[in-house]
């Protein structure tokens, strides 16, 4: 087995009293695109700035494929905060020769055609940017060095729909050819569609970490309709299958874990009039993992 | 390529799971032929907007079953030996979870096992007997 291509173990990170990164341990593979979710100020971007090295963490371990951050990391990773950090008195085109002379990998074609692919015109200055302009701008710089490692807070921030699918289809391609990418959004329907493993963050502590597939087939609710009065349920709630049950009028809702068929199974045992599995999709697992507390 | 598989990522159903039982329908209903090459994972997961491991799941799980044959290099091709017993046992699959899903719909709706029964046959007499009919 070789390292994970980012390997995040322990990371703790507190300022003054509040801790805005608590133990949170992630890894990404090589290939694989992880989707960072949770609320403002969950910790998403302090986790970013820590594996960066722009902040010291209080506690933990950063590991780029097994070796820790060192200058020549930066040849095959590339950042792109949510706030694109350009030189607004530099053109795109002197931007991309920075580039050239600070990156080995750096792959003028490759540049080239980024550009064009976000209408961007070379000639003109950073700061006479729009705010998606700017980000078509950093996302053309990160991906013209080829990286290994793509570290992305709210990637598409500002585009128009078109250019956020091709920021997409940049991550996925990126992937497919071995790259590991990590990135924040909160538009989960991007993570949805375009990473394969999904974590969730909430007031500092990764509260969900999973195959997003895998978290679609465990996580389902199964829904029973009871003619009479409700029966008992309290050995149903201890089931370690099932994260929690509501109750409405005639309606019990299990939301479960894992085998929801057995689960459904075992609530058809107290004589239902009518069950059925709801599948789930992120947005609701999301929805409901942030809403209560999970360990 | 033809853009024959569409997926929807905001279900709640698997997207490996919405891949594999299209491409099963596909080989079921001859869109797909036996022998026929299978895009590459890269090319499917950039054509549908999906993710690589995904697709690369996908393709496994088809192998597994003995849908598909992939061969490191040249690709992945529909299986030719036992073609049409792997695609009937794929129209089998697909046809099966169809019924589930109905049966299952009517249960949830409160139908008796001889209500299910009963509509089962009027939507059976429904169907065939149009094709008798045409």
């Amino acid at each position: 087995m070789t390292a994970p291509a980012i390997s995040i173990h322990g990371l703790t990170k507190r300022f003054g009293s509040f801790t805005a990164v608590d133990d949170l341990t992630l890894d990404v593979e090589p290939g694989s695109i992880c989707g960072l979710l949770g609320p403002n100020g969950a910790g998403k971007t302090t986790t970013f700035t820590c594996l960066l090295g722009f902040v010291r963490p209080t506690a933990g371990t950063i590991a780029f494929a097994g070796a820790p951050l060192a200058p020549a990391t930066f040849q095959t990773l590339s950042y792109v905060p949510e706030r694109a950090t350009l030189y607004d008195e530099f053109t795109i085109a002197e931007h991309l020769t920075i580039y050239r002379r600070a990156y080995k990998r750096y792959d003028e074609a490759r540049a080239r055609e980024l550009l064009a692919m976000f209408d961007l015109d070379p000639r003109k200055r950073a700061g006479k940017l729009s705010k998606g302009m700017r980000t078509a701008v950093a996302l053309t710089l990160a991906f013209s060095i080829r990286p290994e490692v793509l570290i992305l807070d709210e990637p598409s921030s500002g585009l128009d729909p078109v250019h956020q699918r091709q920021v997409l289809d940049l991550l996925i391609d990126a992937a497919a050819n071995g790259a590991a990418v990590l990135f924040s959004s909160h538009q989960i329907g991007q993570v949805e569609r375009a990473a394969d493993a999904v974590a969730i963050m909430k007031k500092g502590k990764l509260i969900v970490s999973s195959v997003i597939d895998d978290l679609k087939t465990g996580e389902k609710i199964v829904e029973a309709v009871f003619a009479g009065p409700l029966p008992d349920l309290d050995a149903l709630a201890a089931d370690p299958r099932i994260i929690r049950i509501e109750r409405a009028g005639s309606t019990v809702r299990a939301v479960t874990r894992e085998d929801s068929d057995e689960v459904a199974q075992r609530i058809f045992a107290l004589h239902p009039k009518s069950i059925r599995t709801i599948d789930l999709n992120l947005e609701e697992i999301f929805m409901n993992a942030v809403s209560e507390d999970r360990t | 390529m033809p853009a024959i598989f569409t997926v929807d990522p905001r279900s709640g159903v698997p997207l490996y799971l919405q891949l594999i039982e299209q491409v099963k329908r596909a080989i079921a209903l001859g869109s797909l032929q036996p022998g026929e090459q299978l895009p590459t994972v890269k090319a499917l997961a950039l054509d549908l907007t999906v993710n690589p491991n995904t697709v690369a799941r996908v393709y496994r799980e088809l192998e597994r079953d003995g849908v598909i044959d992939t061969s490191p290099g040249r690709g992945s091709f529909v299986r030719t030996d036992g073609g049409a017993v792997e695609a009937r046992r794929a129209v089998a699959d697909v046809a099966q979870s169809a019924f589930d899903l109905a049966v299952r719909e009517g249960k949830s709706l409160g139908l008796s096992r001889a209500e299910a029964h009963d509509l089962m046959a009027r939507a059976i007499a429904r169907w065939y007997e149009m094709e008798t009919d045409a």
